[in-house]
C-alpha cells in the first residue's frame, strides 16, 4: 500500500516539473498549444465541409464527427502532455539513456514516460473539450461516461505508444517504425467505426488497436452503457498490462549505452 | 558563363543525388508511407461508396475520386520536412559551418529537398496508381488528364518545397516552427483541396481557396483525374509559375534578413 502512495505521489512530482518545465518558455508553451488547436480545427473542417454537402455518411451526423474528434483528441492530448516521453522511448532505449532512470529507486516505466511533455498537447485537449461541448455530450449526466472515455483513450494511446516503441529493445532501430504504428492507430481512429467490417475490423481491436483508443471510447460517449463501461475500462487495462509486459521483457534484454550524465 | 552556370548547376545536383541516395536507404518508411497512402484511399473508397459517388459530383464516379486523392496524398506524402532540416541547424548553430560552404545555404538545403522527394516519388506514384486502380476498380474513365497531372504534380510539389524552406527559415527568429507548419499544412489540406475536390466547397469557399497558391499544390494536379481539362491545366501551370516566382523571392528576402541576424547573435 505504502508503495503505491509513494509511486502515487512520484507521479504527481513528474507531472509537476513537467508542467513547471513547459511553462518556463511561456510564450512557446502558448505558441505551441494554440496553434495545434488552431491545426485540429483547421483539420476538422474537411469533415464540416463533407457533412456540410451530404449531411450523413453511413449512419454518421457531423454531431457524431464532433464527438468522435473530441474523444480522440483529448485522450491524444493526455498521452502527449502526461505521457510525452514514451515517444522518444526507443530513442532513449537504442541510445542507451536507461541508464540513468536505472539507478533511480522509481519505476522505470513510468519514470522515462513522465520524463517529458508535449505542450502541443494541451491545443489537443482544448480542442477535445471544445468539440464534445459542440457535439452536446458534455451534460451532467454523461461527464462521468466521458471522463471514463478521453481517461481510458489516454492511457491506451501511452501504452500503445510505449508497446510499439519497447520494439526497440529486440529489434533495434524501430524508432521510424513504431511512429508510423501509432500513427495508422491515430489514424484509424480518427474514423467512424462503420467503415470498417470483417478482417479489417479485427486488425483495428488487435495490432492496430484504434478500437481502443477511438471506436468503443466514442461509443461509450454516444450510448452510454454498462457493458461499453466494462468494455473501456477492460480495454485500457489490458493495454496497459501489455505495455507494461513488454518493456519489462524488454527491460531484461537491456544493454547499457554507458553514457556519461547526470539526472536530477 | 555557361560554365559557372553549369558549376553551380552540378553542385546541388550532388545535393539532390546525396540525398536521394540517403532516402533509398530507408527502406522501412518508404514501405510505410506507402502503406499510409493504401490506408487513406482504403478508408476514402469506403467513404465514397457509402455516400454514393453519384451524389457527389455531376459525371464523376467513386473510381475518379479515389484517383483524385491518390494524386493529392502522392504530392504530400513525397515533400519531405526540410524545414525541420533546416531548424534543427538553426538551434544547434551548425548552420554557421554551412554558410561558408561555396553553395547558397537554403538552396543547398531545396536541392537535397528535391533529390528526396524525387526519389519518394518514383515509388509512391506507382504505388498510389495501383491502390487506386484496385481500390477505384480501374483507370478514370477520361485518363487522359492523368498525363496532364505530371507537369502539374511537379509544379506542385516544387511550391510546396519552397513554402517549407520558408516556413524553416523563419527558425532565425522563433525557437519552434512546428506550429506555422502545422497551419501552413492544414491549409494545404483544406484550401488545397486534399482529401476531395474544391468543387464540393460550397462556392465562398471555392472562391477564397483559389485566390490563394493551395490548390495549385493540391486540387490541380488531382483535378486531372476527374476529367481531360487542358484549359484548367494551362491556367493552373501559369499560376503555379507566379507563385513559384514569389515563393523564390521571399525566400531570398528572409535568407539576407537571416544571415545579418545570424550575424548580429555572434554565430
Amino acid at each position: 500500500m505504502a508503495s503505491v502512495s509513494h509511486t502515487l505521489r512520484f507521479a504527481r512530482a513528474l507531472v509537476v516539473t513537467n508542467l513547471r518545465a513547459s511553462l518556463a518558455l511561456r510564450a512557446a508553451f502558448w505558441l505551441q498549444a494554440a496553434f495545434m488547436a488552431a491545426n485540429n480545427l483547421a483539420f476538422f473542417a474537411t469533415w464540416w465541409l463533407l457533412f456540410d454537402r451530404f449531411e450523413e455518411i453511413g449512419g454518421w451526423r457531423l454531431r457524431d464527427m464532433m464527438t468522435v474528434f473530441g474523444v480522440v483528441a483529448f485522450g491524444f492530448g493526455l498521452a502527449v502532455v502526461f505521457g510525452g516521453g514514451a515517444r522518444r522511448l526507443a530513442r532513449v532505449i537504442i541510445d542507451g539513456e536507461l541508464d540513468s532512470l536505472l539507478v533511480h529507486p522509481k519505476p522505470v516505466l513510468l519514470h522515462a514516460v513522465g520524463s517529458a511533455s508535449t505542450a502541443s498537447g494541451w491545443g489537443d485537449m482544448t480542442t477535445g473539450i471544445g468539440m464534445l461541448y459542440l457535439a452536446g455530450r458534455l451534460t451532467p449526466e454523461s461527464l462521468p461516461f466521458v471522463a471514463l472515455a478521453v481517461l481510458s483513450s489516454g492511457l491506451v494511446f501511452t501504452a500503445v505508444i510505449v508497446t510499439f516503441q519497447s520494439l526497440a529493445f529486440w529489434l533495434g532501430e524501430t524508432e521510424q517504425l513504431a511512429r508510423q504504428m501509432w500513427e495508422f492507430t491515430l489514424t484509424f481512429a480518427l474514423y467512424p467505426r462503420t467503415l470498417f467490417s470483417g478482417g479489417v475490423s479485427f486488425l483495428l481491436y488487435t495490432l492496430v488497436p484504434a478500437g481502443f483508443v477511438g471506436f468503443l471510447p466514442v461509443e461509450l460517449v454516444r450510448a452510454p452503457s454498462g457493458v461499453l463501461c466494462l468494455a473501456v475500462l477492460s480495454g485500457a487495462v489490458l493495454w496497459c498490462a501489455i505495455a507494461t509486459l513488454v518493456f519489462a521483457a524488454g527491460l531484461r534484454r537491456y544493454e547499457s549505452g554507458s553514457p556519461f550524465g547526470t539526472r536530477g | 558563363m555557361t560554365s559557372r552556370l553549369s558549376r553551380a548547376a552540378g553542385k546541388y545536383l550532388a545535393f539532390a543525388q546525396a540525398a536521394a541516395r540517403r532516402t533509398m536507404a530507408d527502406r522501412t518508411v518508404a514501405a510505410g508511407r506507402v502503406v499510409f497512402l493504401g490506408v487513406i484511399l482504403f478508408v476514402f473508397s469506403r467513404i465514397w461508396r457509402l455516400i454514393g459517388a453519384a451524389d457527389a459530383l455531376p459525371g464523376v464516379t467513386e473510381r475518379e475520386l479515389v484517383w483524385y486523392l491518390a494524386i493529392t496524398e502522392c504530392c504530400v506524402l513525397s515533400i519531405p520536412p526540410v524545414f525541420l532540416a533546416i531548424e534543427s541547424e538553426v538551434r544547434s548553430g551548425d548552420v554557421a559551418c554551412r554558410l561558408v560552404r561555396p553553395v547558397a545555404y537554403v538552396g543547398g538545403q531545396i536541392a537535397e529537398a528535391i533529390g528526396e522527394t524525387a526519389l519518394r516519388l518514383a515509388v509512391m506514384a506507382p504505388a498510389g496508381a495501383l491502390f487506386a486502380y484496385l481500390l477505384g476498380g480501374g483507370l478514370p474513365a477520361d485518363s487522359r488528364g492523368l498525363w496532364l497531372t505530371v507537369p502539374l504534380g511537379v509544379t506542385a510539389v516544387l511550391m510546396a518545397i519552397l513554402s517549407m524552406a520558408a516556413i524553416g527559415l523563419s527558425a532565425f527568429w522563433v525557437v519552434d516552427t512546428s506550429p506555422f507548419f502545422w497551419i501552413w499544412q492544414k491549409a494545404t489540406f483544406v484550401l488545397g483541396g486534399l482529401l476531395f475536390p474544391l468543387e464540393l466547397y460550397p462556392e465562398w469557399l471555392q472562391k477564397i481557396a483559389h485566390v490563394t497558391p493551395f490548390p495549385l499544390m493540391c486540387w490541380a494536379p488531382g483535378r486531372m483525374a476527374l476529367g481531360f481539362a487542358p484549359d484548367v491545366a494551362l491556367a493552373s501551370a501559369l499560376s503555379g509559375v507566379i507563385w513559384l516566382a514569389i515563393l523564390c523571392g521571399l525566400i531570398a528576402l528572409l535568407s539576407s534578413r537571416a544571415r545579418l541576424r545570424l550575424t548580429v547573435n555572434g554565430g
